[in-house]
């Protein structure tokens, strides 16, 4: 049965599809179950342990071999809005914070984590986050992003995802929304193959296209142009559907200058054979003439082919083998969003001269996922429960800072726009308007309105790339900008400046302003200066305005910059 | 489209260079063409296989942008700035002379065959003594800069067929047409949509008229050129033409195909007056017949390269053309 | 200049002799990885010396860079072949160099030459994509996997500018659309990172808003320094580091607002430069130089001339010669021209094949650029192309090789490397000396 015949099925029965399709033709997972396990010659922990539990085994082995002492957890409030950025997207409200910390002590973590994994939020976020990954650096697709949001609302595992997106013209037929990846993409055929290597696989082979690797043996022209051949019979039709042509290979010279036709290779040195079809001269005059139709109106449609490379690339990914390129490379980059740095980083220099820093945690993590049908959210909801994700990023210790890897000390990440204007906008609406950790139904609405509001605001930051510095762009825009005062620094009831312009009692009015903006309790000494600056007002209306000023003062500050 | 007519493409001939300009040279099918090898040649289309005789002389030093015949002799303009004489019996060259300060891009000969006019970059008319060569006027109605303070271009220019008019047509949009005794200005016309300034993507310009022609009583003034372009970085626009009652502010019929797109190089009124032929192209090349009565394009035809040069024969039922890498023959008939 | 066969290797492959680093360094497993990167900025601080930064601060050395967006014709600039089926129609005029024409539509600079400006004819760069051809003129260098080089305004700015400037140390004009691509710091520290000026030359943000008054604006941008010194304590972050960094800089750059108001300048001088946009920005870049700013690029787009290049050629080369005569004549009588570079300069240059449309595409086998000033030498025409324009026929460069004769100009020592976490990374590419014949 071929992918083109069920059409009709629901995506969501698409992965017990493709297994079974994957059994039928002789792979067989619980195998390459067995196969990855003996990586590293190491016996892993049993399938049934929980994730945190794994994750801080293998992290505190690697602790005690090089005699280092992790920081410490963090407290119970910081964790909050950690976790709040890490699921929901944002920093908790200020009703979140104070039901949270109203809860048992001994399970309000646990309990904060299972709340926030069920509401919208996570949705918005992980669908957000999807889109950094996969389109938003370079352009902004609504249609796209509500294809992703549905995704995520329906738990649609990875692999299913991945089918979706490389074969939008065989799992949604004459819609748009899911082509975009590949619609950015398809005129620049380097880019498709690379991008996808990089994303989906955690290789970045662009350096083999001129010649083998030079450094990585793993990588070889043959790698290069194997991979560029499953996307070089892509096309786009006029109406913005994909489609793929019948014929079309890859050619390339190697270094001794002879010319080559590149197999349709996988990562890890599998091909797929195309099957002999023979065309009568007319068959194909009457396939380009449908082709060259497609792509000039609007009605016409694409022919369908008999071989589809992109299916096959899809079918190789998906197998399960000792490589798990797929499925490893997922887990690295969930991680290293929450975590702040892959197992194995560079993220896309997943290959055998670059290893995990916890070879074992990344194979049983991959297993894991595997087992549980490439479900995201459970490795999300496992990863937050750990030790490891609580650590403090302050290293106060005299000895040296520990060596990054050993993930000893928390990493202070920068909020992307999306999580820094939804923040925005959450420390600057006055508390009474959002609610606690009990949502209601009315959320879903409020919070899609944030979301759009945030979208409008995203623009002007940058998404943050490794080793992210802040320019003075940003800077001048918060200082300066008639759009940033008039969103954040409004005096009108609905907003935080005025909420606390009503609040008579400056102690009050500063653990309301600081439990809003950093989502915690003021400490002594900050009290003490903010009082100062507060009570310099010579009138009600300078009292006022210094309000805002620290309200601006503490929203362009580090602290509530960064995710830490 | 209307298919009472249609063209035919009869003859195809390439070549490896431009040819930007075509003169005919009897009633059968000799031709002097202007090419961007700087050299003229005399061409026999209805040869098997149409060589090229070269017309000799120390000619011209850049591409010859357009020719005309008057008393016997070839006399050709250039992006040198200067014109030649060349005489038709022998293709020797007679006279060369320093003409405008800047690129010529058109000239044209009374019907008497007494006056030689020439416009070019230097946004200058000149009317010439075909005979002696010598200056008669020099007129413009053109400003030097665009209003988007660059340097223009006149590329236009149009005699009647009785002699008393001539018409120039810039880069911006701007016709003046003028009394050819007095060289007086006596009327005018904008044709801005000719002109296509993107300030924002891109920050220059593209387009401009390209052609003019009289209608042969002379009332009206068809212009030629490009309509609109999104992407100026290439000729991405609808074919433009444009026919004024010159003499009148009216508006024109305004006439876009986007089915070819491209400028539109030459004009030729079909002696009734009912219809024009215009050829002209993009990357490739075009030729349209427009029925003026319902004011559409009605027949049209393609070549392979842009067309720079248009010639019809006595019936106005016979074109040929020349342009990038290619000389065509087209029929017009009846589309049975 | 002869190039070594190590070089010629280069010509056919991605720059593998440029994969020149050990094999811990390229895979970041010695446990540095981007945090190493980032752990060793202070290194990077560091590599000047204090003496050469003494030095520098007497002669503040600036380059403005015009960038040719789209890819200008060297054959309707500085390298015409008139004459020849390549050749288009304009002609050639002799310049103030003797043996040296270039095209008829640049007249005022051709009488500029032996004053102020060296040609080179000989690029070959390879890539002809207005993306790829960008990366590659302005890093000087190939992108690889998991670097981000800097671009060369970042690298000018943090090798020139003063620590504690008050003014921008990098400033991009790009105010068309078209190929609009702002150079970023990379793996320099993000106060390279440009002033990038779209819409208006105005800097976005640059002015305090009427609602609060100066000594609150400063008052509050106090507390939060001091709200910002708390929250970094222990915590080993650049990225935090650099946003005290960004806001520290806020008033300073304020305070030069004026910089960019053309209207400062007498109508006599805003004559000179003329009324187009291109020329009211390289006035706006002059007045920035004068005040130290050590790095402006200024965009004039599009150059891309698929179809009519004559015919846009003929406007382009009018704004490009007269702004950039302009230009050159304003530094010198300033007596800023000794310590400024102005470099001409594009992604790629123009197919000698004239296409259907009467135009030319994209095309980085034999192409020019422009160096004037500072420690250039004047009244150089450095490299061949043959008779068609179709190869370099002597003194073939290549990016790094451009770069490397910037930097020399300069004063900056090409080969001098900035460390990625163990991996060095020489200010010009390896292997690429700058060009002596053009350098005074």
């Amino acid at each position: 049965m071929s992918l083109r015949s069920i059409r009709s099925i629901p995506s969501s029965n698409l992965t017990k599809l493709m297994t079974r399709r994957i059994l039928t033709r002789g792979s067989c997972i619980a195998c390459c179950v067995l196969i990855s396990s003996l990586s590293a010659g190491q016996d892993l922990l049993p399938p049934e342990t929980s994730i945190a539990t794994t994750i801080d085994h293998y992290v505190d082995a690697r602790l005690q071999e090089e005699n280092v002492e992790a920081a410490p957890s963090i407290d119970d409030a910081a964790f909050l809005r950690r976790l709040s950025l890490d699921l929901n997207g944002r920093i908790p409200t200020r009703q979140e914070l104070n039901n949270f910390l109203a809860m048992d002590t001994a399970t309000r973590r646990q309990d904060a984590i299972e709340a926030f994994l069920s509401q919208v939020d996570f949705v918005f976020h992980q669908a957000n986050e999807i889109d950094l990954l996969l389109l938003a650096r370079i352009r902004e697709d609504r249609e796209w992003r509500e294809f992703l949001l549905q995704a995520v609302k329906d738990r649609t595992s990875w692999s299913n995802l991945f089918t979706q997106i490389m074969l939008p013209e065989v799992t949604h037929p004459g819609e748009t929304a899911p082509g975009a990846y590949l619609r950015e993409r398809v005129r620049e055929l380097d880019d498709l193959t690379n991008d996808t290597a990089v994303l989906f696989f955690g290789v970045n082979i662009s350096c083999a296209k001129c010649h083998d690797h030079p450094l990585v043996p793993d990588w070889e022209q043959d790698h290069y142009f194997g991979m560029a051949s499953f996307f070089k019979r892509t096309y786009q039709t006029k109406s913005k559907l994909l489609a793929e042509h019948f014929t079309g290979d890859v050619k390339f010279t190697n270094v001794v200058g002879e010319e080559k036709q590149a197999a349709f290779m996988f990562l890890n040195g599998q091909a797929a054979e195309e099957p002999k079809i023979e065309l009568s001269d007319e068959k194909r005059k009457n396939l380009d003439e449908a082709i060259q139709k497609a792509k000039k109106e609007d009605d016409a449609k694409a022919p369908e082919v008999e071989f589809s490379p992109r299916e096959e690339l899809v079918r190789l990914a998906l197998e399960g083998d000792s490589h798990d390129f797929f499925a490893r490379n997922i887990v690295n980059r969930i991680w290293a969003r929450l975590i702040g740095r892959g197992l194995v980083t560079p993220l896309d220099q997943m290959h055998s001269d670059n290893p995990p820093s916890h070879p074992a945690l990344l194979d049983w993590l991959t297993r894991d996922l595997k087992q549980h049908d490439y479900d995201l959210k459970r490795l999300i909801a496992g990863i937050v429960g750990s030790e490891v994700y609580a650590r403090s990023c302050r290293w106060e210790s005299e000895s040296a800072v520990p060596e990054p890897s050993l993930f000893a000390v928390g990493v202070v990440r920068p909020l992307n726009p999306r999580q820094l204007a939804l923040s925005l906008q959450i420390a600057s609406t006055s508390g009474d308007r959002l609610p606690g950790l009990d949502k209601g139904e009315d959320w879903e609405k409020q919070r899609a309105d944030l979301e759009n509001r945030a979208a409008r605001f995203a623009n002007q930051f940058p998404i943050p790339e490794d080793g992210f510095q802040v320019g003075t762009d940003e800077a001048l825009f918060f200082s300066n900008s008639q759009q940033f005062e008039g969103e954040f620094l409004r005096t009108s009831d609905d907003r935080l400046v005025g909420e606390l312009k009503k609040i008579e009692d400056s102690v009050e009015l500063i653990q309301t302003l600081v439990s809003t903006v950093y989502s915690r309790s003021a400490q002594e000494e900050e009290q003490q200066a903010m009082r100062t600056y507060l009570e310099s007002a010579t009138d009600d209306a300078s009292r006022e305005d210094k309000i805002q000023q620290l309200v601006w003062a503490l929203l362009a500050s580090p602290e509530f910059r960064f995710n830490h | 489209m209307n298919s009472t007519l249609k063209f035919e493409r009869t003859g195809d001939w390439s070549c490896q260079d431009i040819l930007f300009s075509m003169v005919r040279l009897d009633d059968a099918e000799r031709f002097a063409i202007g090419s961007s090898d700087f050299k003229i040649y005399e061409i026999d289309f209805s040869a098997e296989k149409p060589e090229r005789q070269e017309f000799v002389g120390e000619g011209h030093t850049s591409y010859v942008t357009s020719m005309v015949v008057a008393n016997e002799m070839v006399v050709s303009g250039s992006y040198d700035g200067h014109l030649v004489w060349w005489n038709l019996s022998d293709r020797q060259q007679v006279r060369r002379q320093q003409a405008h300060d800047r690129w010529i891009r058109r000239v044209a000969a009374t019907p008497d065959g007494t006056r030689i006019v020439s416009v070019a970059d230097d946004m200058q008319c000149k009317v010439w003594d075909a005979v002696s060569g010598d200056l008669i006027s020099s007129f413009t109605d053109h400003p030097e800069l665009t209003p988007h303070h660059y340097p223009s271009m006149l590329y236009a220019l149009a005699i009647s067929a009785d002699g008393q008019l001539i018409a120039t047509g810039d880069r911006v949009g701007h016709v003046a047409i003028w009394d050819a005794e007095r060289f007086e200005k006596v009327g005018e016309v904008e044709a801005p949509g000719m002109y296509t300034w993107d300030p924002k993507a891109r920050r220059h310009s593209i387009g401009g008229i390209r052609s003019l022609a009289f209608s042969p009583d002379a009332t009206k003034l068809a212009v030629g050129g490009i309509g609109k372009i999104g992407n100026i970085d290439h000729l991405g626009g609808p074919s433009r033409l444009e026919i004024f009652n010159w003499a009148d502010q009216s508006e024109p019929v305004l006439i876009e195909d986007d089915q070819k797109k491209g400028l539109i190089e030459q004009i030729h009124w079909q002696p009734d007056s009912n219809a024009i032929v215009a050829a002209g192209g993009d990357h490739k090349g075009f030729i349209n017949l427009y029925d003026l009565a319902s004011a559409k394009l009605s027949a049209q035809s393609e070549t392979n390269g842009h067309i720079h040069a248009l010639a019809s024969d006595a019936s106005y039922a016979l074109f040929h053309t020349a342009g990038h890498n290619r000389m065509n023959r087209f029929k017009l008939s009846l589309n049975e | 200049m002869p190039r070594s066969t190590a070089n010629s290797n280069r010509a056919q492959h991605c720059g593998a002799e440029a994969h020149h680093l050990s094999r811990r360094s390229f895979l970041g497993t010695v446990g540095m990885g981007t945090a190493g990167v980032a752990a060793n900025m202070g290194v990077i601080e560091t590599l000047t010396s204090p003496v050469f930064a003494d030095e520098l601060k007497r002669n503040q050395k600036s380059v403005v860079l015009l960038w040719l967006a789209g890819g200008a014709s060297q054959l309707e600039t500085w390298d015409p072949k008139p004459g020849v089926e390549t050749g288009g129609p304009y002609s050639a005029i002799q310049t103030d160099i003797s043996g040296v024409r270039i095209s008829e539509l640049m007249p005022k600079m051709s009488q500029r030459l032996s004053q102020h400006t060296a040609i080179i004819r000989s690029l070959n760069t390879k890539i002809a994509d207005h993306g790829g051809g960008y990366q590659l003129m302005d890093t000087g260098r190939r992108p690889e996997p998991g670097v981000d080089f800097p671009h060369l305004g970042a690298m000018i700015a943090h090798e020139l500018a003063q620590q504690d400037s008050k003014v921008p140390d990098h400033i991009e004009m790009y105010t068309s659309t078209e190929g609009r691509r702002k150079g970023t710091a990379g793996f320099l520290p993000a106060r390279y990172n440009p002033m990038f000026l779209t819409d208006s030359m105005m800097p976005e943000n640059i002015s305090r808003l009427d609602s609060i008054s100066d000594a609150d604006h400063k008052q509050r941008a106090d507390f939060r320094a001091m709200l910002a010194q708390q929250f970094n304590h222990g915590l080993n972050s650049p990225s935090v580091s650099s946003h005290n960094s960004a806001f520290e800089r806020v008033r300073g750059l304020m305070s030069s607002d004026y910089l960019f108001d053309v209207e400062k300048e007498p109508q006599s001088m805003r004559d000179h430069y003329g009324p187009t946009q291109f020329g009211e920005q390289c006035l706006i870049a002059r007045r920035l130089v004068e005040a130290g700013v050590p790095f402006v690029k200024v965009a004039r787009a599009w150059w891309d001339s698929h179809g009519q290049n004559f015919e846009t050629h003929r406007e382009l080369c009018a704004d490009l010669d007269h702004v950039m005569s302009a230009l050159l004549d304003d530094l010198q009588q300033r007596g800023l021209l000794d310590t400024t570079l102005v470099i001409t300069l594009g992604e790629f240059g123009r197919t000698p094949r004239i296409n259907g449309s009467l135009g030319r595409d994209h095309f980085a086998s034999a192409w020019s650029c422009s160096l004037s000033g500072c420690g250039i030498k004047p009244g150089t025409v450095y490299g061949k192309t043959d008779d068609l324009g179709n190869t370099v026929v002597e003194g073939e460069a290549n990016a790094g090789n451009l770069f490397a004769t910037i930097f020399t100009a300069l004063g900056i020592d090409p080969e001098k490397e900035y460390m990625l976490g163990s991996r060095p990374v020489p200010m010009a590419d390896f292997h690429c000396p700058p060009i002596a014949e053009v350098l005074s």
